[in-house]
């Protein structure tokens, strides 16, 4: 079966690219630029990092103020000028993002808009669900080598300026993930609104983080043993001061002890004694305190007495992702399904349907694949809505394909980020009743691709649900076929597929308009 | 503290031992005579810098009361009469060698200095001419009075002081000549001429006559009508501005900052005088010149003043056997002159070591970069460097090629400012991205980065050094270069110019570390593992080489490791204050000493880490000013080939016993001795000849390939 060439991104290229992901954070904005190999390897080449001070305003005012606003155009200014020695000029060589202090800035698209005036660089706003799924695929690779992560139950934390990010790992597989708003520079900023008493910060400062830390902990069944693996830049540091030969490209294992001490420590000196003491720049010395609080306070909430400690950051997942493209691995791909499968469970959802229409769906978006030309990574998405399709059966029996729709779009499904996740709502929303229509709020608000791709896979999905349509499986070998006006599929083995044949005929039609084929059931001896 | 022996030596005193060392070499008889006069002339500019820069500040502390005192306890005045003492001393022992010994020795071989009473009828009458001709007009006499504001005389310069006899009848009309002086004094200023040496037509070989002899042979001539009772040559030193040297004064900048705006007239720190001037003509000048001390900072100069006009004469071509044979640097056999540096470069690690290895690779990676079509990028760090140089020159290139030419120029360096300020504009107009260096630190770090763009990815071609990318100097300095492809180094490098140039905080290096901020941790870190090494019956070793060791938070780290049976060897050139070999303090630590033709200048740190040795190569010495007010480097040398390398240097440095000289526990050197029978190993010159041997094998093993020799075009 012949493919398009530009839908197999993952295809080795002949020489290697150089491109630059840039993070725009609440404290500062850091880059990296890389070299992708041919063989897919990522090759850091310089990382580069300034102070600015987003959260300070977002945190404090809720907008980012024209000051701050300049101070960013400055430094990617500054980070344009390096970029031009390694000749990185073109869009598609930069990615770049900008999380919470941009994301709950009341002004952020002004605040987009001026930088790319300025400057040229378009700047992906990431939500909290993106960020978790690139997280992941920083640590995608510590986690494979790590034996013990795959056996236990790890809780992955990284706290930023502006929230803590809470990935759950069950054998290996994201089972949860949620984004708490829980950060160390928030903290900060709070502390001086309430202008309590200098020594009653830390206090403060603790019954907060407890708060949120009893709400992490809450999520967790906390059934045998836990791992946390701990990732951002102050964990690494602290990593750094209290284990000598920690390389960065392994996990650490730090005792919770000797971080408690450290923490408290750091608490107890101003900013500009650690910015002196530990050659710091202020932004990390400002967070550095408050942010081991949180890890320590956590760490403490679920016994440990040690913690793991990762390299990555969301640098190296955006860089991870742009040498992939827009493919997932199948390793992720898994991630979310396993992500969709919990989210399923709550629900009580019909496992065995669910997972057998999705396994339905996955053999019919094999088998046109040169009629619908989709990417792979809508292979996961049409899976995705598949297992989720009938989840709104939670919620009431009458238009349960709306309700489906809702859950998912509201759902803390690890690795899709919004506009997936819409993709995933309105599929699923499709799989029965009234074909897509302008008039539909959501399905007109969307660009043509995505609602082309729509159609294309919830019509896929009702002929997938259709062939069980008395939800007990009946179905399991069959062939498919593309012939001129006709899609043919012949199931062996069954005698009577009366029920089937009408499901389809009920919901077969919207294929028919898509694909301009007919949907044909047949059976054999 | 016991009373006996403080723990340090005092770095001014140290200072002057070491140009004691210098002048060793100028009375070594061994040395051809005219190396022997260059000796001489750098003790001379040696002073000059000293009294400068450390003198001037221990005299505005001593003047400020400034309660401090060194690490051997001393106060300013304790240290400026302890100085003053060693400097007379020396100022002695200079002229001991100039008249005794080089003066006559050089006659005998044919470079002869003339009075004016030695001169020819001949030569008479040409100086003459040339007094009436090109002196006599612009040399301007100027009447001074201690009432009036004395005529501001140029720093080191020379200058005559006349004293005339007061007339009577003084009512000559002041209009009659070109200055009419009615008081006792007048000075003539020479400024800093670089005509000094006046060459005399002679039967064979050099003859030359001293400016100021011509001109006291005729100084009735100025004074037209009036006596001339006296005249004697003189030269002040002057405080060096210290506000905008930043580093001058090195460890007392601290204190001294505040004190001073207050003194923004230069005072003089050093008044030299020809000897056998009146105390009338001496009284007169120390008065006028504010000489604070006068028996302490006034010295009587038995011979010419500014000995270090000599180098002038010492460079004299004519005269080969008067001077060292020449050891041309040799072509390193690791890099092919015919093929390309980057392919030379890639995938390995080079290290060389300068001058006997040649400095060329250096400024050919900077030429080919500015002219390869796949260079994308060239970061270079300029401290000082040599007029119209071809580094300069090629980041020019480069630039216009269209290049993206990153380039941080040190104004600071001393005595450069004016230069360096130059040729920044010229690269800015090339469209060079000139960075004046970082706010309050000097950049001394030597650093180059060629980022090129091949075929299996971007590959950055780094050089470190020790020593600056002077083409010039690195002739004449030992000095260490290593070329890297290491991508671990690279990212370093990139980060760690990202971060003085700004474009980035700095953040966490993993093989480099940098001054002003892990470099001091990094080196106690070393020295304090090698002495739990040794704790735990290891075998420990620490060998270094530099230029001077002052700082004494790493003396004490040293003397610590010393104490629980550390084996230390230290090379230091100039200034050490540890004080090697005290029983119980320091018994394991042995310092020396080389002073040779080249100026040992490479700073090499070696940790024998239980047999996996840390070697690493720096622009840092051990003293404050590099640890904790500048921009340093500390460049891990990991490759096999270069530690054996380096190592084998260290060696050879240390077996030195030719050149090489031993601190005692009384702060005194004592030349190394071979023993009885054997020949002497001269470091310099064996480096050399290894260079020269290494370079001989390899052609001899390429002889076994026949290449026919084929004629051009």
């Amino acid at each position: 079966m012949t493919t398009q060439p530009q839908e197999i991104p993952t295809e080795p290229r002949a020489v290697s690219r150089l491109v630059a992901v840039i993070d725009i954070g609440a404290t500062s904005i850091r880059m990296a630029i890389a070299e992708i190999k041919p063989s897919g390897e990522v090759q850091t080449l310089e990382s580069l990092q300034q102070a600015v001070s987003l959260g300070k305003d977002t945190f404090t005012k809720g907008y980012i103020d024209t000051e701050a606003i300049d101070e960013c155009v400055t430094v990617l200014r500054s980070f344009r000028e390096i970029l031009r020695q390694y000749q990185i000029v073109e869009e598609s060589q930069i990615r770049a993002v900008a999380t919470s202090a941009v994301r709950e800035a009341s002004n952020r698209e002004a605040f987009l808009d001026r930088i790319y005036v300025a400057t040229g660089i378009a700047v992906d706003v990431i939500d909290e669900a993106e960020t978790n799924r690139i997280t992941y695929l920083a640590v995608r690779g510590l986690i494979n080598a790590e034996p013990s992560i795959n056996k236990n139950e790890t809780l992955i934390i990284e706290v930023g300026g502006g929230n803590t990010e809470a990935l759950l790992l069950k054998s290996g597989q994201v089972t949860y993930s949620h984004t708490y708003h829980l950060g160390s520079l928030r903290l900060r900023e709070m502390l001086e609104d309430y202008r309590a008493p200098v020594l009653e910060l830390p206090e403060i400062m603790q019954i907060h983080i407890d708060r949120a830390v009893d709400q992490i902990r809450r999520r967790l069944s906390l059934e045998g043993s836990i791992k946390m693996l701990a990732l951002g830049g102050d964990i690494r540091f602290a990593c750094a001061r209290l284990l000598s030969d920690w390389s960065r490209k392994s996990l650490a294992r730090l005792p919770v002890s000797q971080l408690s001490v450290l923490s408290k420590d750091i608490l107890s000196h101003s900013v500009d004694d650690l910015v002196r003491r530990y050659h710091l720049p202020y932004p990390d010395a400002e967070t550095l305190g408050p942010a081991l609080l949180i890890y320590v306070r956590l760490a403490r909430a679920l016994r440990l007495r040690q913690i793991l400690v990762g390299g990555g950051t969301l640098r190296d997942g955006l860089m991870w992702e742009m040498a992939i493209r827009e493919a997932w691995t199948e390793d992720f791909h898994q991630q979310i399904i396993h992500s969709a499968l919990q989210i399923g469970r709550k629900y009580t959802f019909d496992e065995a349907h669910a997972s057998h229409v999705a396994n339905l769906c996955r053999k019919v978006f094999a088998a046109l694949r040169r009629e619908h030309r989709l990417a792979p990574r809508f292979e996961t998405i049409l899976i995705v809505a598949a297992l989720l399709h009938d989840v709104g059966l939670f919620v009431s029996n009458r238009s349960h394909h709306k309700h489906s729709m809702y859950l998912i779009m509201n759902s803390d499904l690890f690795g899709l980020g919004a506009r997936d996740l819409e993709l995933v709502g309105m599929i699923a929303r499709y799989h029965r009743r009234a074909l897509p229509r302008p008039t539909h709020e959501g399905y007109a608000r969307m660009d043509r691709q995505s609602r082309v791709a729509v159609s294309k896979l919830a019509s896929i999905l009702r002929v997938a649900d259709a062939l069980d349509s008395g939800h007990v499986q009946r179905i399991q070998n069959l062939e498919l076929n593309v012939d001129p006006g006709e899609f043919r599929i012949t199931v062996r083995d069954h005698a009577n597929l009366m029920l089937e044949r009408y499901a389809l005929q009920l919901k077969g039609q919207m294929f028919e308009q898509v694909y301009g084929m007919k949907v044909v059931l047949r059976e054999t001896g | 503290m016991s009373k006996k022996q403080p723990q340090f030596f005092n770095r001014e005193l140290s200072w002057l031992e070491f140009n004691q060392r210098v002048l060793d070499e100028a009375l070594d008889k061994s040395v051809p005579l005219l190396e022997r006069l260059n000796f001489l002339a750098i003790t001379g500019s040696n002073l000059d810098e000293f009294f400068m820069v450390r003198v001037g500040g221990l005299q505005i502390l001593k003047q400020q009361a400034v309660p401090t005192r060194d690490h051997t306890g001393l106060t300013p005045g304790e240290q400026l009469a302890a100085i003053s003492q060693r400097v007379h001393e020396m100022t002695a022992a200079q002229y001991r060698c100039f008249g005794e010994e080089l003066e006559p020795g050089l006659a005998g071989s044919g470079v002869r200095r003339l009075r004016p009473a030695d001169l020819s009828e001949r030569q008479k009458e040409r100086v003459e001419g040339l007094f009436e001709r090109d002196i006599f007009p612009i040399v301007t006499p100027m009447a001074v009075d201690a009432r009036q504001r004395f005529p501001l005389l140029l720093n080191l310069g020379l200058n005559v002081a006349v004293r005339l006899k007061v007339e009577e009848t003084a009512r000559s009309t002041p209009e009659s000549g070109p200055v009419r002086p009615s008081k006792h004094f007048a000075i003539i200023p020479l400024g800093s001429r670089p005509d000094r040496f006046i060459q005399l037509p002679e039967e064979a070989g050099y003859a030359y006559i001293l400016l100021e002899d011509v001109i006291q042979m005729f100084i009735d001539r100025f004074f037209p009508g009036q006596t001339v009772l006296e005249h004697a040559v003189f030269r002040i030193t002057r405080n060096a501005d210290l506000s905008v040297r930043e580093d001058m004064a090195g460890d007392l900048l601290a204190e001294m900052k505040e004190v001073l705006d207050a003194r923004k007239e230069s005072s003089c720190v050093r008044l030299e005088v020809e000897k056998g001037t009146s105390k009338v003509l001496l009284a007169f000048l120390t008065r006028v010149l504010k000489v604070s001390n006068p028996s302490r900072d006034s010295l009587s100069i038995p011979g010419p003043l500014d000995l270090s006009a000599f180098r002038k004469l010492a460079s004299l071509d004519q005269f080969p056997s008067l001077r060292y044979e020449a050891w041309p640097p040799v072509p390193s056999p690791d890099i092919d002159r015919k093929t390309s540096i980057f392919k030379e470069l890639a995938n390995r690690s080079i290290f060389l070591y300068h001058p006997f290895d040649s400095f060329e690779p250096v400024i050919r990676l900077l030429q080919e970069a500015a002219a390869d079509p796949d260079v994308l990028a060239i970061k270079q760090i300029l401290y000082r460097t040599s007029r119209n140089s071809p580094i300069i020159e090629a980041l020019r290139q480069a630039a216009e090629n269209g290049k993206y030419v990153t380039a941080i120029v040190e104004l600071k360096a001393r005595f450069d400012e004016a230069r360096n300020i130059g040729w920044a504009r010229e690269l800015e107009h090339a469209g060079v991205q000139v960075i004046y260096g970082v706010k309050g630190l000097k950049t001394h770090a030597k650093l180059c980065i060629v980022v090129r763009r091949e075929a299996q990815g971007v590959v950055r071609y780094l050089h470190f050094g020790t020593g600056n990318y002077n083409e010039i100097t690195a002739r004449l300095y030992t000095d260490a270069s290593y070329f890297s492809v290491d991508p671990d180094l690279a990212k370093d490098a990139s980060a760690f110019f990202n971060a003085i140039t700004g474009y980035s905080q700095p953040h966490g290096l993993v093989k480099l570390q940098a001054a002003p901020t892990s470099l001091r941790s990094r080196f106690l870190e070393l020295i304090e593992s090698e002495a739990e090494r040794r704790r735990q019956g290891q075998k420990a070793l620490i060998m270094v080489k530099m230029n001077s060791l002052v700082d004494a938070q790493i003396i004490k780290a040293l003397y610590q490791a010393s104490k629980v049976g550390v084996k230390i060897l230290l090379n230091v050139r100039g200034i050490c204050c540890l004080r090697p070999g005290v029983k119980g303090l320091s018994d394991n630590i042995t310092v020396i000493s080389i002073v040779d033709r080249f100026l040992e200048h490479s700073r090499i740190y070696y940790f024998h880490q239980g047999g996996e040795p840390k070697i690493f190569i720096s622009s840092a010495d051990w003293m404050p000013r590099n640890l904790d007010r500048r921009v340093e480097l500390l460049v891990p040398i990991e490759d096999a080939p270069a530690q054996k390398r380096v190592i084998s240097i260290l060696d050879t440095c240390f077996k030195d016993n030719v050149k090489g000289r031993k601190l005692l526990p009384n702060g005194q050197y004592e030349r190394v001795i071979p023993p009885p029978g054997k020949k002497g190993l001269r470091s310099q010159e064996a480096l050399y000849q290894q260079a020269v041997e290494v370079v001989r094998q390899v052609q001899t093993a390429s002889r076994t390939v026949f290449q026919a020799f084929r004629p051009a075009g």
